[in-house]
């Protein structure tokens, strides 16, 4: 039952994080030059127009009860209306959610499969031909930004060898994952920026775990393939798995450049726009859900590491 | 031993790989070509979830764009038409003598995809929605000059419009952006009743919108069956999508993308013509030293070689301006003589000024196409006339954000869409200007309208504080499929049609 008060506590954690993390992005963004007026009233306004609009966004009033009321709603599951269109925030971002998952799911796959697979290979052999290849090109691949990547396999997948759409146009009235060749590029780019960072994380953790007196023991006692690796790996991935988590809740920043430039209409493309117009409640909805998917992930991955180390004699670090 | 198994390991992963990616490409590169033959697909900035089928609340080009193929515009401006604007659902608009009340005839047998005949209380009630359903700034020149409580419909085909004070441009003021929508309309879906060339068949913000031909539009006819608008907000994407087939038509174009386009096979480049470009404009507040002084102001506007800009910026698809706005109206004052690059004569005004030497500093923002190359080239130009120029360049969305900051910045970048120089201008920087600038609007022969107007032009260009190097229009490109844009402000798709 130790794990069942962890596992509140964390939770709990999570809440009272997500809670400051709304103050500190609502806060952010009052900061920020500029309000909604502006962004929707354009440069040849009248004062008067201006201070007309200011008053029917609400935004006449200070921001402290703005906030307030705003957190008491969001308790309640009342995530509000976009200041610019009053579409329900609840609703867009249901609907951008689910078109960033059609490429991050696959995304996290591919780097799981290809992190577990070539970090193992490379840590099961540390100093060989295929462990020094493998390191010069995700060394490459973790030292070039999304941006770099994804531009790359536009040139290579839609110029010189046109077999994938350059950009994700989702037929009207259909969703993005109905359409693996829309979503191949960008989820992709996404795992070929994730997955280095990744299968380092695990060649270092089976490398070592390779090293050990116990591993030594096992291959001493005719311990050998499938079942070696097997054994290698599994006691390796625990504190990998760490590693693991925090490279796929990164992965829901690092789709804001691949969403933008595939033109997929996810969480962190309309994340940036509502930034651009300064649509708070827009802003503050989306960030919340980002900061609520990362929370998750990690809480995930620390659960699956207490998961496969629950043989140690210690519980899992308490948050 | 160990290192069978890591090769076999590796063996495996590598044509696991292989084969998730060879089932990734498996489809169709073109992606939503399956569409039908008369089916045109066109790309526009567009929006993220803040796109919005109310054309009042939508700030965007593809807002306005959907809206004006949806919904039949009044009239529209129409520089080289007798009156200044060509009529749509409204047949004739007559000024009574004194310029003090407008009449507005309209077209008999206009439907609404409802059935409904289009009477006087649907325009009256379109022009008064921006008010009524509080519309975006740009959609309030009407009740800015028309007493819209005052208004009325005495009979089914008639409106009556009494002005504020008395102008003899209503007819512009009121052609400028209304749409024709039915009487009472308070929200926008995509079964609001339309009155323009297409209806709306689905409509999914920040994606896609799809239109149908309307076959009881009162007008010609559309040669498409549907149009397919898809926003893609981000430049070299709409690029990429055009060049793989997956759009026919794009809008807004870079000019350095533009410039490699051209020689793509398949593909055609166009831009706007005059006057549909807009006013690209470096405003000096001369409340602020050192622009008090017009001899620094003068010398500024000598120093910034507009060729270079046109030929560096835009690959040559820009105007060069004369400092004065509304290039191509009917009322823009050709009389003046283009003001030429001169850093000597520039050099000595500052000396005069005693401002040889003075520090200033340009705001700008990637708010319009090479707003912020034709800071920098300004800068330079600055500088080599002695000036410590620096150039502060604001993220994207952040120029007019804060506008009161914007208002109080001493050096700054800004645009206007292409518009009447007398019924945009914004009075409150030179008094005399704006007296003239009255005289323009309301004197009762159009002789000493237009005396009026080029006179506060001149005054403009000789005293001003904008430096407008150049006008700036929409470029788009196509597949050379695509034929009949018309190359409005936005452009106008209704008349599109594809070849095979």
């Amino acid at each position: 039952m130790r794990l069942a008060g962890w596992l509140t506590m964390r939770v709990a954690a999570a809440a009272a994080t997500l809670i400051a993390l709304s103050a500190v992005v609502f806060w952010a963004t009052e900061e920020l030059p500029g309000d909604a007026v502006g962004t929707s009233a354009g440069p040849n306004a009248t004062d008067a127009e201006r201070a007309a609009i200011r008053v029917s966004l609400g935004l006449d009033r200070p921001a402290g009860e703005r906030y307030l009321e705003w957190i008491g709603q969001a308790m309640r599951g009342d995530l509000g209306e976009s200041l610019l269109t009053g579409r329900d925030v609840g609703e867009i971002i249901g609907d951008r959610l689910s078109t960033s998952a059609a490429v991050l799911l696959p995304a996290a796959v591919v780097i799981v499969v290809l992190a577990v697979g070539l970090g193992a290979a490379a840590g099961l052999r540390v100093g060989g031909r295929w462990d020094r290849a493998l390191s010069a090109i995700t060394l490459g691949l973790v030292g070039s930004s999304d941006f770099l990547l994804a531009t790359a396999l536009l040139v290579v997948f839609t110029a010189w060898w046109p077999v994938l759409p350059a950009v994700a146009l989702v037929p009207a009235g259909e969703e993005l994952w109905e359409h693996p060749d829309l979503v191949a590029l960008p989820a992709i780019a996404l795992a070929l920026g994730g997955f280095g960072a990744a299968m380092r994380l695990l060649r270092a953790s089976v490398a070592q775990t390779a090293d050990t007196g116990f591993a030594e023991f096992a291959r001493l006692n005719g311990i050998r393939g499938v079942r070696y690796v097997w054994m290698v790996v599994a006691n390796a991935a625990p504190s990998a798995l760490h590693g693991l988590s925090i490279v796929l809740a990164g992965l829901l920043g690092g789709s804001i450049v691949v969403e933008t430039l595939f033109n997929v209409p996810g969480i962190g493309f309309e994340l940036s726009q509502a930034v651009a117009e300064r649509d708070v409640p827009l802003v503050q909805g989306l960030s919340l859900t980002l900061g609520a998917a990362t929370l998750t992930i990690l809480l995930a991955g620390d659960l699956c590491a207490a998961m496969l180390g629950r043989h140690q004699a210690h519980p899992p670090g308490v948050a | 031993m160990k290192s069978t198994t890591a090769r076999n390991l590796a063996a495996a992963v590598t044509v696991g790989a292989l084969l998730a990616a060879a089932g990734c490409s498996e489809g169709d590169p073109a992606g939503s070509s399956k569409s039908a033959e008369r089916t045109l697909r066109a790309a526009f900035a567009g929006g993220g979830s803040s796109e919005t089928l109310n054309y009042l609340a939508g700030p965007t080009a593809l807002d306005f764009v959907r809206a004006k193929l949806v919904h039949a515009p009044l009239c529209e401006l129409d520089p080289k038409a007798p009156d200044g604007v060509s009529y749509g659902v409204v047949e004739t608009i007559t000024a009574s003598e004194d310029l003090k009340t407008y009449t507005l005839r309209v077209r008999d047998g206009v439907k609404f995809t409802d059935g409904k005949l289009l009477t006087s209380a649907d325009v009256l009630y379109s022009l008064r929605a921006p008010m009524l359903l509080k519309g975006l700034p740009f959609t309030m020149l009407i009740s800015r000059n028309f007493d819209m409580d005052a208004a009325s419909a005495p009979d089914a085909s008639t409106v009556i419009l009494p002005a504020k004070s008395p102008i003899a441009d209503g007819r512009e003021v009121i052609c400028q952006t209304t749409l024709a929508i039915p009487d009472k309309t308070t929200e926008f879906t995509t079964s609001t009743p339309s009155s323009g060339p297409f209806t709306i068949e689905s409509f999914e913000p920040g994606q896609s919108t799809l239109l149908k031909r309307n076959d009881s539009y009162y007008g010609q006819a559309p040669a498409l069956e549907k149009i397919e608008l898809r926003s893609i907000p981000d430049g070299s994407a709409r690029v990429n999508a055009l060049r793989q087939g997956q759009v026919d038509f794009i809008s807004a174009v870079g000019p350095a993308e533009a410039k490699t386009l051209e020689t793509a096979d398949g593909l055609k480049v166009t831009n706007s013509e005059l006057p549909y470009a807009s006013y690209l404009q470096y405003t000096m507040n001369i409340k602020a030293k050192p622009f008090d002084d017009p001899r620094v102001r003068e010398a500024f506007r000598l120093a910034v070689d507009r060729k270079r800009i046109v030929q560096n910026v835009y690959y040559g698809r820009a105007f060069v301006g004369n400092d004065i706005p509304a290039l191509g109206f009917p009322s823009y004052n050709t009389a003046l003589a283009q003001r030429g690059h001169d850093p000597e004569r520039a050099k000595q005004l500052l000396t005069e000024a005693g401002a040889a030497g003075i520090k200033v500093e340009l705001t700008a923002g990637p708010e319009m196409p090479g707003m912020v190359e034709t800071a920098t080239l300004i800068i330079e130009d600055l500088k080599a006339i002695g000036v410590q120029a620096t150039l502060r360049e604001l993220p994207a969305g952040q120029l007019f954000a804060d506008y009161p900051a914007y208002l109080s910045w001493p050096f700054k970048a800004g645009y206007t869409p292409p518009a009447y120089f007398e019924i945009n201008h914004a009075p409150g920087t030179f008094p005399d200007v704006d007296a003239l600038v009255l005289t323009a609007r309301s004197a009762v022969t159009g002789q000493e309208r237009l005396t009026a107007s080029h006179q506060a032009q001149k005054l403009l260009w000789e005293k001003g504080n904008q430096i407008a190097p150049v006008f700036v229009p929409t470029i788009n490109a196509a597949s050379d499929r695509v034929d009949g844009v018309r190359e409005l402000q936005f452009p106008d798709l209704s008349r599109v049609t594809l070849r095979n």
